[in-house]
């Protein structure tokens, strides 16, 4: 067999992502969780051409304080097409399912596999179930939430790289221009600068319409091994290199402003997709944008300029849709942001631009793309994902 | 040591709001309205699902189909509960899936009308097989304790 | 298709206990991992990835609780990820780990985890909140009474009777007697059993499993690495499967027969699985003992039966005659199994380190007099999840 063969070693065109399901995303009252997930696993199914049955292993990723749920795959096991299935659940964002996923099928134990993830914002408060990442002895006390955490990333990232708030400004515009295009999006609005600048703050840096929406959504993947990929005899996204990384838990242990999760992961997909120069390289990459200024930084950590030069990137219109190496090309989080799910929908859309059926958002010539994902608070861990035509 | 480990007391308190869906809805304003039990048929495999869901996991394909199952049906298991748990109700109370008549999975949910002091005598009538009817509550709300299941004459 | 040869070449336990005041999570999730690494004698750095074994965070607490302690178990840096499947955790944790090696990325695996729910006195109440708040949370549902209605079945459809239930109770308290990590010790009779409180019927005191604090952690690599380390003693890990049924336990009573809630048919679907990679044709008689995970008396001898030791129906029986005694012909937990400590972060993850320390000849006074193949599993949710790991001393 090929893995004992080759031993070490990445694994090159090993997997490939065959199928893509989203519902679109923002309130959804009609639906519940299951129904939800129902819909975006069916269409991945479809889209890949394959029925429930010949799936051979599935990975949900959801959080269970949102979900209200103990055990949030409990219910949605069936919806997500795990009946009678080997499946299994990560409690973190999408797109470590897929790097979950992505070992099953590589070991050569499973020819394809589901990944499923989901998060149905509006049925309590994102925000105070963030509340309680915060370790109980230290912090949780101290008024930190999510968005509090990101806004002290993004003014100790303010103080070393002289980012200003128009660059944060520009960055919103750019990517609320861009879910213009794209007919998932929970916002269709590209606000004026003048909106935003009068915007409050809600944690500074931060201003209200720097803090992505909450969104009801749900993404499927249908992933699958070179044989069954080939044999579909169609355009897929081959996954080229992943990557993925966790740092120390107190944010007070590293310098925010730096993302150092995100350089070892991106370091170890990199390697293995064997790219040397990400700017040129990479034609398209979908960030999870948790806030403009985070955008900027993860120019930064991923290379595709030096460090403090993020801001330069986004005011020479480099990473603009028609720019050199469009970012976000779909919106980003701040357009649209089903939590858990968020970093799957990254992927997903940079899979869609690879195989050239990104609609009206497409960007040209897309051969490889990058997707990026957070875990956890103060960025700890971060994932990126690389994908090839 | 003992004496001086130090302890934070905390307790989650998050609310939700959990949408029943279009279908799960209808199911309620069914119960609500008209005191009906309804259930969802999948197209094809044709099994009619209880609590009603708008697709079915085996098959893979929306259910399409409403269909009123009776108000009568057959206990598949059940437990008789008689130690205290925090958060649920004062013991002795008893539980039962219930298969109702037209549907093809079963339904959880109580069983009153009967003594559960002894569970001898209670086990007498409380058991796998036993018929059992759906009495509605009078003012109901649309939550699944609309409803509760209590053992039909002949059995008891 | 065959995977790659990965073994496990390191195991940490904590003791069981019902708290510990001394510790936070996080530094008991540690004390399992220095442990597996000195018993594995691996560094730190030999390790290239970590999969974190955490259930429930509603019982820890703590919204992704494996964020605080992955410093404390050397993720720093590493690709670290956490898997939860509710009670099944620790295997899919297992199953995580070996497709890290199988996949061909990494060598050198280190799965570990830690449960800390004795900080809160409401376990049952969150384990309520596992059933669906739409169409079963306010009927009172809770992993206790969720596993009576699968008991009451099988009485039903096989004759299965409490004296069998609790002769599964005698057993397993007198092996966790000579299991130094054991939370709940101290022999019982089958009286004391049958007398003991109702809990949920016909699930009394005796038949439940503990609510346990502690920690445990495995090391598994690749054969290279163990080649290369030449390594003698090793648990090889020769088949794997998992399983997920339906959410509803009322779809499995649908009168059919077929998935009927009375037998683990996830388990039963497992098994076959991991038995077929492991090419395993006759587990009763290829397998020499079993860990299994089964919170509850009557949860045990439905699993046996899926595992192919008996016939469907036939576990009372068997209990009855000895066979899965310590000196009969399948051991079952000679750990004293679910029973005798249950932290549910890791307890499918003990099974796997039981059945290893056993394999290595290393279990002391509970050491199985043959041991040479062995079975874990897991269990989760509304007896909805099964994870099934076949390990060998042999590759």
């Amino acid at each position: 067999m090929r893995l004992c063969k080759q031993e070490r070693g990445f694994l090159l065109l090993n997997v490939a992502i065959i199928g893509i399901g989203q519902t679109t995303y923002g309130e959804k009252k009609k639906q519940s969780i299951d129904e939800m997930v129902f819909e975006a696993t069916k269409k991945a199914l479809d889209d890949a051409g394959l029925q429930r049955e010949e799936i051979e292993s599935v990975v949900t990723a959801a959080s269970d304080e949102i979900d209200g749920r103990a055990i949030s795959n409990m219910l949605t096991a069936g919806s997500s097409g795990a009946y009678l299935k080997d499946e299994v659940k990560v409690s973190d964002g999408g797109i470590y399912g897929l790097i979950l996923g992505y070992l099953r099928v590589a070991s050569g134990v499973f020819e394809n596999s589901l990944i499923v993830s989901w998060t149905k914002s509006s049925e309590t408060s994102p925000d105070l179930v963030s509340k309680w990442a915060f370790e109980p002895l230290y912090t949780r006390v101290l008024g930190l939430n999510y968005i509090s955490s990101v806004a002290i990333e993004a003014s100790a990232y303010m103080g070393k790289a002289d980012v200003k708030d128009e660059d944060a400004a520009r960055v919103v515009l750019k990517n609320r221009g861009n879910a213009l295009k794209n007919p998932l999006s929970h916002i269709s609005h590209r606000p004026s600068r003048e909106e935003i600048m009068s915007s409050r703050f809600v944690s500074y840096p931060i201003r209200e319409i720097y803090i992505p929406p909450k969104s009801d959504g749900a993404c499927a993947l249908v992933i699958a091994s070179r044989k069954r990929a080939k044999s579909l005899n169609r355009d897929c996204a081959w996954i080229r290199g992943i990557g993925w990384s966790v740092e120390e838990y107190y944010a007070g242990d590293r310098e925010l402003f730096n993302l150092s999760s995100l350089r070892r992961s991106s370091q170890m997909a990199y390697k293995m997709a064997k790219v040397k120069n990400p700017l040129i390289e990479i034609d398209i990459a979908e960030l999870s944008d948790v806030t403009p200024y985070h955008e900027m930084m993860i120019y930064e950590a991923l290379g595709f300029c030096r460090d403090g030069e993020g801001k330069s990137l986004i005011r020479n219109k480099i990473t603009e849709l028609g720019g050199e190496l469009p970012v976000n090309p779909s919106g980003g989080i701040l357009s649209s942001n089903p939590i858990f799910a968020s970093s799957l929908v990254r992927v997903a859309e940079a899979a869609l631009q690879v195989t050239g059926r990104a609609g009206k958002r497409q960007v040209k010539n897309a051969g490889l793309a990058l997707a990026h994902g957070f875990t956890g608070i103060f960025s700890q861990g971060s994932s990126v994902v690389i994908l090839g035509s | 040591m003992e004496r001086e480990l130090i302890f934070i007391p905390q307790a989650w308190n998050i609310k939700f709001n959990h949408a029943a869906g279009e279908v799960g809805s209808a199911f309620f304003r069914a119960i609500i309205d008209r005191k009906e039990i309804l259930g969802r048929r999948c197209p094809v495999c044709k099994r009619v699902l209880l609590p009603p869901r708008s697709y079915c996991e085996r098959c893979f394909v929306q259910t399409d189909e409403w269909v009123k199952v009776g108000t009568e049906g057959t206990i598949q298991a059940f437990t008789i509960v008689y130690g205290r748990f925090k958060g649920l109700p004062d013991p002795p109370y008893a539980i039962a899936y219930v298969l109702l008549n037209g549907a093809s999975t079963s339904m959880v949910n109580f069983v009153k009308g009967v003594d559960l002091e002894d569970l001898n005598e209670a086990l007498k009538k409380i058991k796998i097989g036993s018929r059992v009817k759906v009495v509605f509550k009078r003012k109901r709300e649309g939550r699944i304790t609309d409803f509760w299941y209590e053992l039909l004459k002949e059995t008891s | 298709m065959k995977p790659r040869n990965i073994g496990i070449i390191g195991v940490g336990q904590t003791e069981y206990t019902t708290k510990r005041d001394d510790a936070t999570l996080t530094e008991i999730a540690r004390e399992a991992t220095v442990l597996a690494l000195e018993d594995g004698k691996i560094e730190i750095k030999d390790i290239d990835a970590v999969v974190f074994s955490l259930a429930l965070d509603s019982l820890e607490g703590m919204e992704s609780g494996e964020k605080w302690c992955a410093g404390a178990v050397g993720g720093y840096r590493k690709p670290f990820i956490r898997v939860h499947t509710g009670g099944t955790t620790g295997g899919s944790a297992v199953h995580a780990g070996f497709f890290h090696i199988a996949s061909g990325l990494f060598d050198c695996i280190l799965v570990v985890g830690a449960e800390k729910m004795g900080e809160t006195p409401d376990a049952q109440n969150v384990l309520n909140r596992i059933f669906d708040p739409i169409y079963e949370r306010t009927v009172a549902i809770n992993a206790v009474n969720m596993c009576s209605f699968q008991a009451v079945r099988h009485m039903k459809k096989y004759g299965t009777s409490e004296y069998q239930m609790a002769l599964v109770a005698v057993r397993s308290r007198k092996n966790a007697l000579k299991n130094p990590y054991a939370h709940i010790r101290g022999e019982i009779t089958v009286e004391d059993v049958l007398n003991s409180r109702m809990i949920c019927y016909p699930i009394k005191l005796y038949d439940c499993c503990p609510r346990s604090t502690g920690g445990c952690a495995i090391v598994m690599a690749s054969e290279r690495f163990i080649r290369k380390l030449n390594k003698k003693n090793v648990a090889w890990i020769k088949g794997i499967a998992g399983c997920t049924n339906s959410y509803f336990i009322g779809d499995r009573m649908d009168g059919s027969g077929i998935n009927d809630y009375a037998d683990a048919e996830g388990l039963f679907l497992a098994a076959k699985g991991a038995y077929q990679m492991a090419e395993i044709k006759n587990p009763g008689k290829e397998i020499d003992f079993a860990e299994i995970y089964a919170p509850f008396t009557s949860t045990e001898l439905a699993a046996v039966e899926a595992l192919g030791f008996c016939e469907r129906g036939e576990s009372g029986i068997y209990n009855e005659k000895g066979i899965f005694n310590m000196d009969g012909r399948i051991p079952i937990n000679p750990s004293g199994g679910v029973l005798t400590a249950n932290p549910i972060s890791v307890t499918a993850l003990v099974r796997v380190a039981e059945s290893t320390i056993q394999l290595m000849e290393r279990a002391g006074e509970r050491q199985v007099k043959r041991a040479r193949t062995a079975v874990a599993t897991g269990e989760g949710g509304s007896l909805q999840f099964y994870t099934v790991t076949v390990l060998s001393n042999r590759i």
